[in-house]
């Protein structure tokens, strides 16, 4: 379970205090707001790349540990975006591979290959297997994308603008496939999205515009 | 402070450390080389000045530096244009191995066993044998190899492809595209390449000598002249000559930021001016410059290996049959040392002086800020001889003994330089991202360096290595200066022999300079093909 | 002036002045009759014995396959006769060692052995670089042709036992047998013959030690061996003398090759023009280039040397120890083998042919006729003025 207390990020001429935040396992909490108002940026701060041109303060608890001052490698946090970022100069399996924790059961490369190409199997795109993610249409690499994030077993998900750069049909196939995949594994998601269409239901809402604040200060 | 963070902290600072040493070792050397043992006085300026022909002879410097990196940077792009997108030419960078693999002064040499009177091969190509425009050809013939190269590591990490379809989307031609979108990033980018290429032939000596004009001299020679005589006043001479090719440089160097500015200037006018007609492409010409060059070299290789093997054609009697390989088993005695030890400093100094530019690159990353380039490039900016003064000067009175791992030393900032050029542009082209998604993925800052960041530049890591392992082989002043004759590589040999007249010898020592080179640069290459970059392959079905 | 008469006149000459020139040097016994240590002197074994097992690192010229493979085979026989280990650092320019053992200031020196040319003598000399009692302490300096040859004076510069002369240059032309039909050249035969031939007559662009000499040469002959010329300049010999030179090469200049506008870099970079046959003439030191050179095919059948009908410019190459050199016992001792006449044989039949200095191997008619060098402050002069009519 992910909490986040105290949040506020204040920038030069405004604030946006976060009231405190909990998202339970296989919950979802949508992030909204006009662009630029610092979506992403939490989101970043959640994972632990901290901005540059805005000051978040607060806490963060994942399973009842402070996680606030990690780094970003021991928080066990999953990330997507909008460009997937699979890695250019490794097949799909080996992206899925790199992403697998490190198990002594399963330590030797043929191993964790057999386990990447286990997970693609699951979701019926073994086929995907040895091409390079250049040849990918933008679909499959979402959906690679959101294989490898899951592979490394991270204790809360989050997802930036993940599918805006598919096409409407897509987006919807990919939207309702990811979550089923989240609320499957039982994973705690964060999820920033200009679009209104994608959320489902059942997520929590948060906007940002709601709790902004210009401030008088210089 | 946590374990990690300190060792970490410790590991940072050691770096930066290490990186002033190698990046201050140039500065120190001029200022030790330059340091007047005479008295110098404000008087001898105007002898110095006074010097017939001084005026003439530093405009030709000058112009011929600048006119010959810039003609073969704008040759390089257009060829470049040519193949970067052709999926059957991607390969262009294994031919490049040859050409990149002669050293300036045996480009220089080729052409004169090619074209001069009697040479079986003679064309009259209407260039004087010692003329400005002879030097300025000979030094491109090298340098848009050279250029092909750097555009080739840096383009590897550019977007072009996407860039140019947006372009034509909109309604341009391709090449108009090439001009407007992709030449100012390219150019951006290889700041450094440009720098190096300029510095190098304004520094020029034994080139100059060979094929350029002497009257009058060009600046180098003469600065050179003065430095290695010990007449009366002399080194007065040398000590402004010296202030004034350092003045030179400087010149240079802000020129060619001029030009990067006007030449961004121009192709952002151009870009908005939204002109769309067409205009006739001259491009298809280019296609023709490197299978011409790839045949001009390889003429130049095969008169070398007919002369070594004793085909003298302008003996008044002479057969085929006569062939023989009599001189390479005579000398293969002698030059198998040489050679090995060209070998082994030239791996030695060319890890190292890439190994020192990634930790150099890192830092500054890291920092956040970037040092200004020529800072790094000093090595091959400052007056050479003068800096290798310096650097003798301190090894002897170091009294540290003459063993290889003072030239591994030696060579390291001109290795660091070059390496840093190649690498500078790749390593700030990646996408940072990478890192942060392994970082995510638990990947400790060192593991997704190496497993990211490292991985994504081995084809630049491989160019740069190759680079740095030839400009190694073609050391001359700073393996003898401080080797004294204990360590003799390929080079010091086949300058000494380059010296003389016998033309069958020059033949083989120019061969032998060049094989090392091309090992590295063909091997680079065909390893920069099998392991991806960052775009990898440009495949016709992205997006 | 018949030619045979001046030319007995000018060995007369040479020799005179060699004797006067011997006279007025430092009043030093040793000039006179060279006293040195005998091979089986007690001093002289001692240095062969120290000797055993040191390096000699010889600083020389690279460029010419001749010298080297000559000092090859010295190597071995040094190495078997003394078990001195002779090591061939090649150099490019004579400057080089020049420029290390100032940047070594007195230190430990990474010379034990070195080539020296006339021009960097007088600063080495100067500034104590060298090491003296050289022809006291090496025994087979007693063989050294002293009266024959003017090698007791290196360019102006007395030696005083701070250099040994190796060997002989005399400033010559090979030259095709086609366009250089008389033995001897004169300033006003060339002249025509570059009218005759234009664009392959040419010589090395000064300060270039051969340039220079060649301009000596041609001077010496314009003036008729002017007197001044063999003293320090005045400003009055000057303005008398150098006029005549330029007259000259303004008619000279516009049938050389390249129209005078480009000159060959070097004696070497003219012979290799001359190889490839595009010049008609080159320049050297050694009298026998010309003869070795054809044996090898390096150059065509029709090649012959001619000299300036004044004699052929003489001087010596010779070999200077470092004071500082660390092995100087097997620097002597490799000095010494450099004289002996085998060794001296070698060099004039073997592959390089360059001539003797010792008295046995003396052969007056191997030599050319000789002409002395001019007082050492022409040389400057003439470059400096020749840089500000035609360098710039």
């Amino acid at each position: 379970m992910l909490e986040i207390i105290n949040c506020q990020i204040e920038a030069k001429t405004w604030r946006i205090t976060l009231p405190d935040i909990d998202v339970k396992k296989g919950e979802l909490l949508v992030i909204t707001g006009p662009s630029g108002i610092g979506k992403s940026t939490l989101l970043h701060w959640l994972l632990g790349n901290i901005p540059q041109h805005v000051a978040i303060k607060g806490q963060i608890m994942l399973s009842g540990i402070n996680i606030t001052h990690l780094a970003i490698e021991q928080r066990r946090v999953g990330l997507l975006m909008q460009d997937v970022y699979l890695f250019p100069h490794l097949n799909v399996q080996d992206n899925i591979c790199f992403a697998l924790p490190k198990n002594p059961q399963r330590s030797s490369k043929k191993q964790r290959r057999a386990a990447a190409m286990n997970m693609l199997e699951q979701i019926n795109l073994a086929h995907l297997g040895t091409r390079y993610p250049q040849n990918l249409s933008g679909g499959e690499r979402s959906r690679v994308g959101l294989i490898r994030a899951l592979a490394n077993q991270p204790q809360v998900m989050l997802l930036d603008e993940p599918f805006a750069a598919l096409d409407p049909r897509t987006r919807e196939q990919m939207g309702a496939w990811a979550f089923q995949q989240l609320t499957e594994q039982n994973i705690p998601s964060v999820m920033v999205s200009h679009d209104v269409e994608d959320i489902p239901a059942s997520a929590k809402r948060l906007c940002l515009a709601d709790y902004y604040q210009a401030s008088e200060q210089k | 402070m946590m374990p990690t963070a300190r060792i970490r902290r410790i590991a940072l600072l050691s770096g930066w450390l290490l990186v002033s040493l190698i990046s201050l070792l140039p500065i120190l050397g001029i200022v030790v080389g330059l340091w007047p043992a005479e008295h110098i006085t404000f008087a001898d300026i105007e002898a110095f000045l006074g010097y017939q022909g001084l005026s003439a002879s530093v405009f030709m410097t000058l112009f011929s530096a600048l006119f010959s990196t810039l003609i073969s940077l704008y040759i390089a792009f257009m060829v470049y244009s040519q193949y970067h997108l052709n999926r059957r030419l991607q390969s262009f960078e294994k031919y490049l191995a040859p050409l990149l693999s002669l050293p300036h002064l045996a480009i220089a040499l080729g052409l004169v066993f090619l074209f001069s009177d009697g040479s079986v091969f003679f064309v009259d190509s209407g260039l004087p044998r010692k003329g400005l425009s002879t030097l300025i050809i000979a030094i491109v013939i090298k340098e848009v190899p050279f250029f092909l190269l750097i555009f080739s590591a840096i383009g590897r990490q550019l977007p072009i492809k996407y860039w140019l379809l947006q372009g034509q989307a909109l309604g341009y031609q391709e090449y108009r595209c090439w001009w407007f979108l992709v030449f100012p990033a390219l150019l951006k980018q290889s700041r450094l390449a440009l720098l190096a290429a300029t510095a190098y032939t304004l520094s020029v000596v034994d080139v100059s000598l060979l094929v350029g004009p002497n009257i009058p001299e060009l600046f180098a020679v003469s600065v050179y002249r003065w430095q290695t005589s010990f007449g009366v006043g002399e080194q007065a001479l040398a000590f402004w000559a010296n202030v004034l090719l350092l003045i030179l440089l400087a010149v240079s160097v802000l020129i060619l930021y001029g030009h990067e500015k006007l030449a961004h200037a121009g192709c952002k006018a151009l870009a908005t001016k939204g002109s769309r007609f067409y205009i006739g492409s001259i491009n298809p010409v280019f296609k023709a410059w490197l299978p011409m060059l790839a045949l001009l070299t390889a003429m130049m290789v095969l008169v070398f290996a007919l002369w070594s093997f004793g085909f003298n054609w302008h003996s008044d009697s002479f057969a085929f049959t006569q062939l023989t390989t009599r001189l390479w088993q005579d000398e293969w005695l002698f030059f198998a040392l040489p050679l090995q030890n060209s070998l082994l400093i030239g791996l030695f100094s060319g890890l190292l002086g890439v190994a020192f530019a990634l930790l150099a690159l890192e830092l500054q990353r890291q920092k956040g800020k970037y040092w200004p380039d020529y800072y790094w490039l000093l090595a091959i900016i400052l007056p050479q001889l003068s800096m290798v003064l310096g650097w003798q000067i301190l090894h002897i009175w170091s009294q540290g003994g003459y063993h290889s791992g003072w030239i591994v030393l030696s060579h390291l900032p001109f290795t660091f330089a070059y390496a840093y050029l190649v690498l500078k542009g790749p390593f700030q082209s990646v996408e940072p991202r990478y890192e942060l998604l392994a970082a995510s993925f638990g990947y400790s800052p060192w593991q997704s360096w190496w497993q990211v960041r490292f991985r994504l530049l081995l084809p630049a890591i491989f160019t740069a290595f190759a680079i740095a392992f030839s400009v190694s082989i073609a050391q001359y002043i700073p393996t003898l200066m401080l080797g004294a004759g204990r360590v003799t590589t390929i080079t010091t040999e086949a300058v000494a022999i380059g010296s003389g007249s016998q033309q069958d010898l020059i033949a083989l020592y120019v061969l032998l300079q060049s094989i090392l080179p091309f090992m590295a640069f063909f091997v680079a290459a065909l390893l920069a093909r099998r392991f991806r970059g960052s775009m990898g392959r440009q495949d016709a079905r992205n997006y | 002036m018949t030619s045979r008469l001046f030319r007995s006149l000018s060995n007369i000459f040479s020799v005179c002045f060699v004797l006067v020139s011997v006279a007025t040097a430092n009043a030093n016994p040793e000039f006179k009759r060279i006293t040195t240590i005998e091979e089986n002197s007690a001093q002289w074994q001692h240095t062969l014995k120290a000797a055993k097992g040191q390096s000699v690192y010889f600083y020389a010229w690279g460029g010419s396959k001749a010298v080297n493979d000559y000092i090859r085979w010295a190597t071995r026989e040094i190495a078997q006769q003394y078990r001195v280990k002779l090591i061939h650092v090649k150099v490019t320019d004579p400057s080089e060692p020049v420029s290390r053992l100032k940047a070594e200031n007195g230190r430990t020196s990474a010379i034990d052995l070195m080539w020296v040319n006339g021009e960097n003598f007088a600063y080495l000399k100067q500034q104590k670089f060298l090491l003296g009692n050289l022809w006291s302490t090496i025994p087979n300096t007693a063989f050294l042709a002293v009266d024959s040859l003017p090698i007791t004076v290196d360019f102006g510069e007395p030696m005083d036992g701070f250099e040994v002369p190796w060997g002989i240059g005399q400033f010559n032309l090979i030259a095709e047998n086609g366009v250089f039909q008389e033995s001897q050249v004169s300033a006003k035969s060339l002249l025509n013959i570059a009218k005759k031939n234009p664009n392959t007559v040419t010589y090395p662009r000064p300060p270039e030690f051969h340039g220079t000499t060649f301009l000596k040469q041609l001077l010496v002959n314009l003036t008729d061996a002017d007197l001044r010329l063999y003293q320090s300049a005045t400003q009055q010999a000057q303005d008398a003398l150098l006029p005549v030179l330029w007259q000259y090469l303004d008619q000279l200049h516009p049938y050389l090759w390249q129209q005078g506008k480009a000159f060959p870099s070097s004696a070497a970079e003219q012979l290799l023009l001359y190889q490839q046959k595009t010049l008609s003439m080159a320049v050297s030191f050694n009298p026998n280039q010309w003869l070795k050179e054809k044996s090898t095919q390096q150059i065509s059948e029709s090649s012959l040397r001619r000299y300036f009908t004044d004699g052929a410019i003489t001087n010596s190459h010779n070999l200077a120890i470092p004071k500082s050199a660390p092995s100087t016992d097997a620097a002597k001792v490799v000095i010494n083998f450099m004289l002996s006449e085998k060794a001296q044989q070698e060099k004039f039949t073997g592959v390089w042919g360059d001539p003797s200095v010792i008295t046995s191997l003396f052969d007056e008619t191997a030599t050319m006729p000789a002409h002395p060098e001019l007082h050492s402050s022409w040389h400057v002069l003439i470059e400096d003025a020749w840089q500000q009519q035609y360098g710039g």
